[in-house]
């Protein structure tokens, strides 16, 4: 076993998992703590989810990749995801995400050099009335346009 | 029993049984691609859907339960469409591999499709692009064009071999099946994938492309690789114009026994198939003086039995001896207890076996013979085999082509070579070839008629499934032959005349075959 993995975060993994009859049953928020700790799950997080879970990692992946929410790979330490669904297409996220890839300098899907922002599109982030809309991390940012995502960012560490 | 009525028939069903099962059991078959005997319900594919009086919406006939006065409607306008539909929806991304597919000919896709189907395609999209040739284990390749997300394969490797290997990654259009990073399927049923796939997403490279399905002609047999008695189909060549015979056997597949193998065989019994037609003796030769003489049997026959009744005549028969093995029939190893020890007085009858292997804890057993139960509860009193022993004889019938596995090859050949007259009965070749005087070619078990008894102690009949083609003839007319030649106990032997009559005879001697 990896030895990078914290202590606290096993304590977690067995606290979430003692709740559910059968371990295996934890997987989904156990997915979540690991993610949230790691970052992302990637092949040696599955295995590690599996071994303490007692499943074939192959069960593991089939969630992971099932489930968006789950990143694959490391995301920058700020993840732009921006609503590409109907209502913020309407109100412009398209040119909203072309400003964003000019002014960060990557494509969606990608993560500028200096390991700070990943820029992504998702699906509905079911704040239509804020179209166009983003997530950064866990905060929501709505009625956005060029000048306030340059406050947004310019606020940003 | 609930009573329901299918298509207007009245259908009794047992509980717990669902329409699909019901209605099969009644021969009304309900197209299905997901569902399998062998595992749940899946109801994932949608082609088993029926109409129910009463219900406003069609349900699947592979989870619905019968239940008392059920109207189920299975091939009704409404039921039809649907079909149609998902067969449309199914073929939407499915390529037109079907001229160089395996699956053509016995693929359930292309068969509904002729069913319900030979209509026009309403998509005009391009179908997506996918990976044609993903490798899943050894003998396994993917396609995922042709894959229809069934899951019978994840299923399979959930349920029956417990190993999970493979499974559904992604979501929606990007589904697909596929295995732990590069950890290829490795256990001894994988080759059961091939088989259960509905459609020709997986092949087995051990099959792929030799020949087409409809060349190929089917026979029911028994796996005799080991003592567990599979059921299995011998897929081989009778031969046709316009279909290039490259070889004689290209596949076994398992067929369903509950009692025995349910729907699988191991990989070892599935590829393991060679020995059918490599090695095989087919010249029966008698070698005097250095000169070998192609014979024919019952010239053979004629100059055994002579040397016998001289032995039997100076009271010598205590050198006669017999090497039998276990695979042999129980019709077979009946007479040769009743011929050699009940009839001769032979009291030296060895056993040489191939070694054993290893099991796997399911349905491959360590014993590599098929008959070693029969061997047990006909009673015939083997003693293991001694070079030594050999070494004090005359005459040495030799069943098998064992004898050289256990035996040192020094110690083999100094020992035949003090016995007079040995007959070997054998199907393939081998070094005691070169140490006998006759070498009488013999069926495997693919080749002839007659009952094994498997480990858990089922007797299975079993026809000859394919040719034999050497110059001799089964152990067990061999006996025959030789019994009535030698008029020992003719009231006995003359009425026997086939295994059928071998059977009835072993039936009525041995409790256990009853």
């Amino acid at each position: 076993m990896s030895p990078e993995y914290s202590v606290s975060l096993r304590r977690k993994i067995d606290e979430v998992a003692a709740r559910y009859p059968k371990k295996g049953a934890a997987l989904l928020p156990v997915l979540h703590l690991v993610q949230r700790e790691v970052g992302c799950i990637s092949a040696e997080e599955e295995r590690f989810v599996a071994q303490v879970l007692g499943l074939r990692p192959m069960k593991v992946r089939e969630v992971v990749t099932f489930y968006t929410m789950f990143l694959r790979r490391p995301v920058g330490k700020y993840h732009l995801q921006v609503c590409s669904n109907l209502s913020c297409s309407l109100l412009g996220a398209g040119p909203l995400l072309d400003y964003l890839q000019q002014k960060l300098g990557v494509r969606v899907g990608e993560t500028t050099a200096d390991g700070r922002f990943t820029l992504s599109t998702v699906e509905c982030l079911g704040a239509c009335e804020q179209a166009p809309s983003l997530m950064i991390n866990f905060d929501y940012h709505g009625q956005l346009d060029g000048e306030k995502i340059d406050r947004i960012l310019e606020s940003l560490e | 029993m609930p009573k329901i009525l299918i298509d207007d028939r009245m259908v009794e069903a047992a509980e717990g049984l669902t329409l699909l099962r019901a209605a099969e059991n009644a021969g009304i078959p309900i197209p299905h691609f997901c569902y399998h005997t062998a595992f749940p319900p899946e109801g994932s594919c949608r082609m088993c859907l029926v109409e129910i009086e009463g219900l406003p919406k069609l349900e699947l006939a592979c989870s619905t339960m019968v239940k008392e006065g059920l109207k189920v409607q299975t091939m009704s306008a409404k039921v039809v469409e649907a079909r149609k539909g998902v067969l449309e929806f199914l073929l939407a991304e499915h390529p037109l591999d079907c001229p160089i597919c395996d699956k053509a000919g016995e693929c359930k896709l292309q068969d509904y499709f002729e069913e319900y189907g030979l209509f026009r395609s309403q998509f005009k999209e391009a179908k997506e692009k996918r990976e044609k040739k993903f490798k899943l284990s050894r003998n396994l390749i993917l396609d995922r064009e042709r894959c229809i997300l069934c899951t019978r394969c994840v299923r399979f490797l959930n349920e029956i071999t417990k190993t999970e290997d493979a499974g559904i990654l992604n979501r929606g259009i990007h589904s697909e099946v596929g295995i732990y990073e590069s950890e290829l399927i490795d256990n001894n049923y994988s080759g059961n994938l091939a088989q259960i796939c509905p459609v020709g997403a997986i092949t087995d490279s051990d099959f792929r492309f030799k020949t087409r399905v409809w060349f190929l002609e089917s026979n029911e047999s028994i796996c005799p690789l080991c003592s567990r008695g599979c059921n299995i189909a011998i897929d081989s060549h009778p031969g046709h114009p316009r279909a290039l015979r490259t070889r004689r056997v290209y596949r076994v597949r398992a067929r369903p026994n509950p009692d025995v193998n349910s729907h699988w065989i191991c990989d070892y019994g599935r590829y393991g198939y060679a020995y059918l037609d490599e090695a095989r003796e087919d010249r029966l030769v008698w070698k005097k003086g250095g000169l070998e003489t192609r014979l024919i049997w019952d010239k053979a026959a004629q100059i055994l039995t002579e040397k016998v009744r001289s032995l039997v005549h100076l009271r010598k028969n205590s050198r006669i001896g017999v090497v039998l093995h276990s695979n042999l029939t129980n019709e077979e190893l009946f007479l040769a207890d009743r011929l050699f020890r009940k009839g001769l007085g032979v009291e030296k009858l060895f056993l040489a076996d191939p070694p054993p292997g290893k099991g796997d804890g399911f349905l491959l057993t360590s014993d590599r013979t098929a008959n070693r139960r029969g061997l047990l509860e006909v009673g015939l009193p083997v003693q293991a085999l001694d070079a030594k022993a050999l070494s004090d004889l005359d005459l040495l019938f030799i069943f098998g082509h064992y004898l050289a596995d256990g035996t040192s090859a020094a110690d083999l050949k100094y020992a035949l070579e003090k016995v007079e007259t040995k007959a070997l009965f054998a199907s393939h070749k081998s070094g005691l070839d070169g140490l006998v005087d006759f070498v009488i070619p013999v069926p495997v078990i693919a080749e002839k008629n007659g009952t094994l008894t498997n480990v858990d102690g089922r007797v299975q009949p079993f026809v000859a499934g394919l040719d034999f083609n050497g110059d001799g003839l089964p152990e067990w007319r061999a006996l025959l032959d030789l019994a009535k030649e030698l008029k020992v106990e003719p009231k006995y032997f003359w009425p026997l005349a086939s295994p059928e009559g071998v059977y009835q005879a072993l039936r009525k001697e041995i409790p256990f075959f009853k």
